[in-house]
């Protein structure tokens, strides 16, 4: 499917990583990806270190394969958790919301491959000059907090920016996403949205209704004045928080409301109160399916494009 | 001079008028840059003056002010 850059680098057999999504991919969704052959992803969120280590514990039971875990660097357990990842023995860390230059050293002294979630090429050039060993360039089609530029500019832009593989994330969920991807110049993709609603995916089953009901324009962009702009599935929350004046007080309301949301939608299935992020690809999402189901899909989807597009048909 | 370079640097990166950037002008706050913005302008510098920011130095800096000083300790 694509060169053998980043399935090398991972130790994995397809380059598709699943996004690491905050209470949605536990153990369960993890375990099944990379026993797929893919990248499964623990999402450490701002859940607390012990959580995170029982998670690990889970994976590693169930799967020989490499698997990754996502950590949010702003979380208060981030220390805890970097050297929990080293004790644990994982092989390979995605980060989020922001630079871990900190941290770098020791992950990679342990062999740890360490592939940050980059939203410009000025951030990719950074990462590639820190010593990260890839990139994942995630355009603001993705779901959950997101940059300003699309994937369609922002994986041709972090491509000519670093030598470095390129994984394309935001906006990918089927065959012609992953072949648009590789003509865009990435190395391999991520996809979160798709995967929510895999059967080994333990979100509430009203999420993935969400998800699976989702038309193009169902999600929005919430908090874009806030400068950490969240994309959702509209609902109640959604409305009411674009609603909020954009001074001090409506800042503060902003962050109350907030507040515990996306766990409210992923794991107790409140579907007003509760954040319901996705992507916008979610509109490509019409089917719960297993999670080698999926990827055996995307494969066979990737495929018949490509052929479709060789043909010139 | 240090700052007029570092000033022409932020406007164009900025989008910002000439009179808003002063010494004492926070980056966020004042000139409405967010964290993309302020990984763009520290490769922008760094390139304009030939120095390296490091990441632990990149996030210390919050005014135009502590833009200069950087540039002027480690040029």
């Amino acid at each position: 499917m694509f060169a053998d850059k980043l399935t090398k680098l991972l130790g994995i057999e397809h380059p598709i990583i699943q996004g690491g999504m905050a209470w949605v991919s536990d153990a369960s969704l993890a375990a099944a990806v990379s026993e797929a052959g893919g990248l499964g992803v623990l999402a450490a969120g701002n859940a607390p270190t012990e959580w995170v280590k029982d998670e690990i514990i889970k994976i590693q039971k169930a799967t020989k394969k490499p698997f990754a875990v996502n950590v949010m660097l702003l979380s208060p357990y981030a220390e805890e958790i970097a050297d929990l990842l080293i004790k644990m023995n994982v092989k390979v860390v995605i980060t989020g919301a922001g630079d871990p230059s900190k941290y770098l050293k020791k992950w990679q002294e342990n062999g740890i491959k360490v592939l940050p979630v980059v939203a410009s090429s000025a951030l990719a050039k950074r990462m590639q000059r820190s010593g990260c060993d890839a990139v994942i360039a995630e355009g603001g089609e993705a779901g959950g907090h997101i940059g300003k530029i699309n994937t369609m500019t922002l994986i041709p832009v972090v491509r000519d920016a670093v030598s470095i593989p390129v994984v394309a994330a935001g906006g990918i969920a089927d065959g012609r996403g992953i072949l648009a991807a590789k003509a865009l110049g990435a190395d391999g993709v991520q996809i979160g949205t798709r995967f929510i609603v895999a059967k080994e995916c333990t979100v509430h089953p009203n999420y993935k209704a969400k998800i699976l009901k989702a038309k193009d324009i169902d999600t929005v962009a919430t908090g874009q004045h806030t400068g950490h702009p969240v994309r959702v599935i509209k609902n109640k929350l959604a409305r009411t928080l674009e609603k909020l004046p954009q001074n001090e007080a409506g800042l503060t309301e902003f962050e109350e409301k907030s507040k515990g949301a996306l766990y409210r939608a992923a794991v107790e299935g409140d579907m007003e109160t509760g954040s319901i992020m996705a992507g916008q690809c979610a509109a490509l999402v019409k089917e719960e399916m297993t999670v080698k189901e999926i990827i055996a899909d995307l494969i066979n989807d990737y495929t018949n494009v490509l052929n479709k597009v060789l043909k010139n048909d | 001079m240090v700052f007029e370079k570092v000033k022409e640097i932020i406007v164009d990166e900025l989008g910002v008028e000439e009179e808003e950037v002063k010494l004492e002008s926070n980056l966020q706050e004042d000139l409405d840059a967010d964290s993309l913005d302020i990984v763009q302008l520290a490769m922008e510098i760094e390139e304009a003056f030939d120095i390296q920011i490091s990441a632990e130095d990149q996030k210390k800096i919050k005014t135009v002010q502590d833009i200069v000083t950087y540039v002027n300790e480690n040029k």
